[in-house]
């Protein structure tokens, strides 16, 4: 045993970032390569009346056009639940419709073509000459536009206790409001893309995906294969956010395309689609109605969340699943219903219906802070859940209390004046805010292998895949904790549909998911090993039992042996270790992360400008793993939280439903100067051994949550203006804006 | 990406010479037209490189004006010593545009030539008469928070002039220096961007052919200060919603000359000539200062989603204002 | 040098082995990559073509291309030399950035026929003698990414930003000059602090 658990050693495939050598999808050059580009929908609603490709055709290097017409049959994948004990046999999309499939256009930058020529700037340019003639419907843009001719779908995961309306009606105090949320797109830095070629009956894959198993599983079907036609890996991913965890149309139109040529073809998204065609946060509009007694316990919390979806799919934002348990409160109800609007189909992105619920909640929470006079820290610390009402079950481990204290200390909470705009500092206006952070704790299925190798090294494989966060690294952490071997001694391979299944990159379920079966593996391949040991030399014929393993060594009494030393003695390449870990037992405890986040903003209305100028964030994820990926992953997701605050909204042009700002240049997502000066996260570390053996609950989706609503309170602190609409843009925050006519 | 002939001009003249065939373009840092091509919003059938005809030298004239050679980037011109020193409000302006690897890459000429930022244009389908004339203007009705503009706004186009530098060069006074088939002309910075009217599709004055040499800056203020202050949401790497150029001259505590200028609100680099009237030979206070802010936007038309730029520009003006004079703490 | 990489099972695996993630075989996987120059002089001009010569990271390669060929395409399709990512192939994101003649550009705005007899260099020509140039390792100290997409740009941004006597040493001269590459992941504290401990380590190294 050492202390690497929880250290922060530097990630064992740093060096391959920093010197361009990790290998993403599109930097897979195959010999005979060809480059696909699609043709997209210009309008968002109708129908494809004729594809003239005759121009386009007769361009220099041009393969082929594929469109509906011309194209492959493929199969459309099964809906599936999601069950985290067979997360390796998964087989999902978002959007059910099958690329080229009809003639339908449901969305704008839907695919109508797509050409595959010898070069990337053959397939542009002859893509530019496909002439595409629509029969254009009207469309429907916005969540409000739906709600005038629809009636919201319910999705059928609503949820109750005791009576909401009666609890509110007998209350002391009482607030009724109704916050927004714009559709978000995940934009990660590395375009979707899939490079594709087939040998035979057998598909291989670059894809950039958050799955390769079940991406894998999913390729299988659309195309009917057995998944063991199919190879897909993923050594590195340019990051997903939510946006690469199931597989969007162009990864089957690939595969296809490069059947039909017969050639290795690859493709990249370009950045515009990344808006239209792998997904979105939708829109969502939340009614929450609290009330509280005079002492400020609460009685009634109703939390009502409609949102976005498409016309071909209904996917759920589950804004209220935080609210059923985060405070306590006997009357309680949570609905969520969608409506349709000619937008692709919606998925997760980062921390799903909780990064707008707790906007919405903790904003709310403020609010009826402020209904009853209360300090929104002492109301929260007041209210807080002791156990999961929603479940009627113990937390495995909250420490919500001490987060609020540490963070509310290390901030200087006790220096806030309450009345708004009353801390001012020469031009600007200092405002002070808070909110709760809170994420579900899962644990999926996992499989990983582990070799103990006569040179001394540890292999590791697992079907999972590191998207940024450091899977990697704390898979060898994981390894040398058990084995004592350092980390330049382990190897670890994730990101191959070929290794021992592993889960979904998502839901900040991977490391407590991956961690488990490769400690498992790894004590499987010692057992070998100490079965070895016994057939000859020093411990013939010992008890395995009695044989310890530390350091790289097998010791019993005065004697010890390197496992390498071992191995090369008998002739033997390695001691192999497997297993299969499950889901955790969730039985009798409610296993969930908890923190606060507060927040300082700076309000200059002489020239309106707003800024975060310091985060101070603490937060319980059980144990850390690694002390700097940990700390990372919370930094980098604030920052998303203050894009999702103060500019991230993507603009349908309400007459006609088409993206007016896909683009990284009009779609605002913060810079390097919109770094707060100050940001620090304290991570509690409580381990939590009711989800596994390493303590560990998961990092990656936390850090967003709740941290809009703390801006979203440092705003009206500030300003007295409370913006119920995301995102705060300077605009919503200024007087005397004259009237349009 | 659609295929053109490439040629590289080792002169002016070549490049002139090359440049007077059909829908030839002139390519200097790359960052509007690679990036407008790319889209296929621009459709060159030739591009004539000029970024080796040697036009990329920055002179001092002795009446302490700058010759600044097209081809100079928005780099080396922000980083001058003279220019920092001589004319801060360009500088700023330089470097509160784009980015570090893109001011290196962007040129004098070509950030005067940059063309608007207006997705209705850029996504190569919308209507819109700057690429189609009279196709209609997708923007008016449409999405027009960002880049759009309240002044010398028409009802065939809105599109606001993206520029940083622009707006500083309209503040201090400038001369654009271009060569064509007819020879060498002038023409003054301030008439050199047009405003859309009823012919959106025609941005500058420039004729078919003409290049543009060199830009001469008046002659900086006596005993001025300048300065550039720009307004968005994130705090680097967007386009102005709103900014101005100012420079004031100061006397005691009376001000005694003045330019201003506007960027983000206007179709075109925006020199607000009657607010600077209303500056001379008044006190340096709030009270000037808004009355001055008032006058530049009185023209303004609001849009439904870009009326805030109103006030946010008046801001601009007052903010500048009370630093450069040190009017307000 | 294209026809070392052939699309069949064997070439399969065999990227699966570059990829390899131990740290003492990295090196290895990098000698791979850096192979021979390309030299296209035998092979004819196709119509729309011209041959170029690109010296990149400290080689000579003559390439026959199109015009409109960007810089960008032809390092990472032609060169292999992938470390250089397209982001948003607009200017918009950063992750594209190199250095031409010692200068920092978004390699996706820039056309490979513009850059004839231009030196360049690459994420991978900062490594010297398998050394990792300083800020290569203080962005692996400080855990300056996450996903690793945007890396290569902010480091070839942040060796431009050290080198460039113009740019302020603070913390929010910094932030500014290296505001033209987008993090989605938001690491730009840590990147904030790689950058920081490398000044002073940077001169005479690159």
């Amino acid at each position: 045993m050492n202390d690497i658990i929880g250290a922060g050693p530097r990630r064992v495939d740093g060096r391959l970032k920093v010197t361009g050598h990790a290998q993403y999808t599109a930097d897979h050059g195959l010999k005979r390569m060809a480059y696909a580009y699609g043709v997209y929908s210009t309008i968002a609603s109708g129908r494809v009346t004729r594809i003239d490709v005759d121009e386009a055709q007769r361009m220099p290097g041009v393969l082929g056009i594929y469109h509906h017409g011309h194209f492959t049959e493929l199969y459309r994948p099964p809906k599936m639940k999601l069950n985290p004990d067979k997360i390796d046999r998964l087989v999902k999309v978002d959007e059910s419709r099958l690329p080229f499939e009809d003639d339908r256009v449901y969305y704008a930058g839907q695919f109508v073509a797509m050409v595959v020529a010898d070069s990337f700037e053959q397939a542009r340019a002859a893509a530019y000459k496909v002439k595409v003639e629509y029969k254009e419907e009207p469309a429907l843009a916005t969540l409000a536009q739906a709600k005038r001719v629809q009636s919201p779908k319910t999705a059928g995961s609503d949820y109750s206790r005791g009576d909401p309306q009666a609890g509110f009606d007998k209350a002391a105090h009482r607030i009724d409001v109704t916050y927004t949320t714009p559709v978000e797109t995940h934009n990660p830095m590395e375009m979707h893309a899939t490079t594709a070629y087939w040998e035979g009956d057998r598909l291989f894959v670059y894809e950039s995906t958050q799955s390769v198993i079940v991406h894998r599983n999913t390729l299988a079907r659309i195309f009917g294969l057995s998944p063991d036609k199919v190879e897909l890996q993923s050594p590195f991913i340019g990051s997903g956010f939510g946006s690469k965890l199931w597989a969007w149309p162009h990864s089957p139109a690939t595969c296809a395309v490069a059947r039909l040529v017969g050639r290795p073809v690859q493709f990249v998204v370009p950045r515009p689609q990344m808006f239209t065609t792998t997904g979105h946060r939708p829109a969502t509009e939340q009614r929450l109605r609290l009330a509280t007694d005079d002492q400020g316990k609460l009685l009634s919390v109703r939390h009502e969340s409609v949102n976005s979806t498409s016309f071909t799919d209904q996917n759920t934002e589950s804004c209220g699943s935080v609210t059923k348990s985060l405070y306590s409160c006997p009357n309680l109800a949570v609905t969520h219903a969608t409506l349709q609007v000619n937008h692709g189909t919606p998925t997760s992105m980062r921390a799903p219906g909780a990064a707008p619920g707790l906007f919405a909640l903790e904003s709310a929470m403020d609010e009826m802070a402020e209904a009853i006079g209360m300090d929104p820290l002492a109301f929260r610390k007041l209210n807080a859940s002791t156990r999961d009402e929603s479940k009627d079950m113990p937390w495995s481990s909250n420490h919500l209390q001490e987060a609020f204290d540490k963070a509310a200390a290390k901030f200087g909470w006790d220096k806030r004046t309450p009345e708004p705009g009353s801390m001012r500092d020469g031009h600007e206006i200092i405002g002070y805010g808070l909110a709760a952070c809170n994420w579900d704790a899962m644990r999926c299925a996992c499989e990983a292998r582990v070799s103990l190798r006569a040179d001394g090294t540890a292999y590791v494989t697992c079907g999972a895949q590191d998207i940024g966060t450091g899977t990697y690294t704390i898979v060898a952490q994981a390894v040398s904790k058990i084995t004592g071997l350092p980390l330049e001694k382990i190897t670890v391979q994730l990101g191959d549909s070929s290794f021992p299944p592993g889960p979904v990159s998502g839901g900040s379920w991977a490391t407590a998911s991956v961690l488990p079966a490769v400690a498992e593996a790894t004590r499987d391949a010692i057992e070998q090993l100490k079965s070895f040991a016994i057939e000859d030399g020093p411990f013939k014929g010992a008890d395995p039992k009695a044989l310890e393993f530390t350091n790289g060594r097998l010791v019993k009494g005065n004697d010890a042996l390197g496992f390498g030393h071992l191995l090369t003695t008998r002739r033997l390449s390695s001691a192999e270790g497997e297993a299969r870990t499950q889901t955790a037992d969730k039985s009798d405890v409610s296993i969930r992360s908890f923190g606060a986040h507060f927040v300082e903003v700076r309000w200059d209305p002489g020239i309106s400008r707003l800024r975060v100028s310091r985060v101070v964030s603490a937060i319980d994820v059980g144990q850390v793993i690694n002390a700097k990926a940990a700390a990372n992953q919370v930094e980098g997701a604030i920052v998303m939280a203050i894009g999702m605050a103060m500019f991230e909204a993507t603009h349908y042009d309400e007459r006609n439903a088409m993206p007016t700002n896909n683009d990284y240049a009009e779609y605002v997502v913060p810079v390097h100067a919109d770094q707060p000066p100050e940001l620090d996260v304290i991570l509690l570390d409580y381990p939590d051994y009711a989800l596994n053996e390493f303590g560990a609950r998961g990092i990656g989706e936390i850090g967003i949550t709740g941290l809009a609503a703390a801006i979203a309170n440092a705003v009206y602190h500030a300003t007295g203006k409370r913006i119920r609409d995301l995102p705060i843009t300077l605009d919503k925050l200024m007087d005397e804006v004259p009237q349009t006519v | 990406m659609r295929s053109f002939q490439f040629d590289r001009a080792a002169s002016t003249e070549q490049a002139l010479k090359a440049g007077q065939s059909n829908q030839a373009m002139y390519l200097a840092g790359g960052t509007t037209l690679l990036d407008l091509v790319k889209l296929d919003v621009m459709q060159p059938e030739r591009l004539v490189d000029i970024n080796r005809v040697g036009l990329n030298r920055l002179e001092r004239q002795d009446d302490g004006s700058v010759r600044i050679g097209a081809l100079v980037t928005n780099t080396t011109l922000a980083q001058d010593n003279y220019i920092v020193q001589a004319y801060p409000v360009l500088s700023q302006a330089l470097l509160a545009g784009a980015t570090t690897q893109l001011r290196n890459k962007a040129t004098t000429a070509g950030n005067v030539m940059q063309r608007v930022r207006c997705h209705y244009f850029r996504d190569n389908v919308s209507p819109c008469n700057k690429r189609k004339p009279g196709s209609g203007c997708s923007a008016i009705e449409g999405d027009h928070r960002s880049v759009h503009a309240v002044l010398g706004t028409s009802q065939h186009c809105i599109a606001m002039h993206p520029s940083d530098m622009c707006v500083a060069m309209a503040a201090i006074g400038a001369t654009v220096h271009v060569q064509g088939p007819k020879g060498e002309r002038t023409i003054d910075f301030l008439d050199f961007h047009l405003r859309p009217g009823d012919t959106p599709e025609r941005e500058h004055a420039l004729a078919p052919g003409e290049l543009i040499t060199y830009i001469t800056l008046a002659p900086p203020l006596a005993n001025s200060l300048s300065g550039y202050l720009k307004l968005r949401d994130r705090a680097s790497y967007q386009f102005a919603l709103a900014s101005s150029a100012i420079i004031v001259q100061l006397q005691g505590d009376r001000i005694t000359d003045a330019r201003i200028a506007l960027g983000g609100v206007g179709t075109k680099p925006w020199r607000a000539h009657e607010a600077e009237q209303s500056l001379r030979g008044q006190p340096a206070n709030d009270e000037t200062f808004r009355r001055a802010a008032q006058l530049a936007l009185q023209g303004a038309t609001p849009y439904r989603h870009n009326a805030y730029k109103i006030p946010l520009a008046q801001q601009a003006i007052v903010r500048n204002l009370q630093t450069l004079t040190g009017g307000v703490a | 040098m294209s026809d070392s990489i052939s699309p069949n099972r064997r070439s399969f695996l065999k990227s699966v082995g570059v990829s390899s993630l131990a740290v003492a075989s990295a090196p290895v996987w990098v000698q791979a990559i850096q192979a021979a120059p390309v030299d296209d002089t035998q092979q004819s001009l196709q119509p729309g073509e011209q041959r170029i010569t690109l010296k990149v990271n400290g080689q000579a390669h003559t390439l026959n291309v199109p015009a409109n060929a960007i810089l960008l395409d032809v390092l990472r399709d032609r060169l292999q030399l992938t470390g250089t990512k397209k982001g948003c192939d607009h200017g918009q994101c950063g992750a594209c950035t190199l250095h031409v003649n010692g200068t920092a550009v978004n390699s996706c705005l820039s056309l490979a026929v513009s850059h004839d007899g231009d030196e360049i260099t690459t994420i991978e020509g900062l490594e010297k003698d398998g050394k990792l140039h300083p800020v290569q390792e203080a962005f692996w100290e400080h855990d300056a990414y996450q996903c690793g997409y945007c890396t290569s740009g902010q480091i070839m941004s942040a060796v431009a930003i050290l080198n460039d006597p113009s740019i302020g040493s603070d913390d929010s001269s910094v932030r500014e000059a290296m505001s033209g590459n987008i993090c989605r992941c938001g690491a730009y504290k840590n990147i904030l602090a790689a950058i920081q401990s490398a000044r002073g380590k940077v001169k005479g190294a690159s």
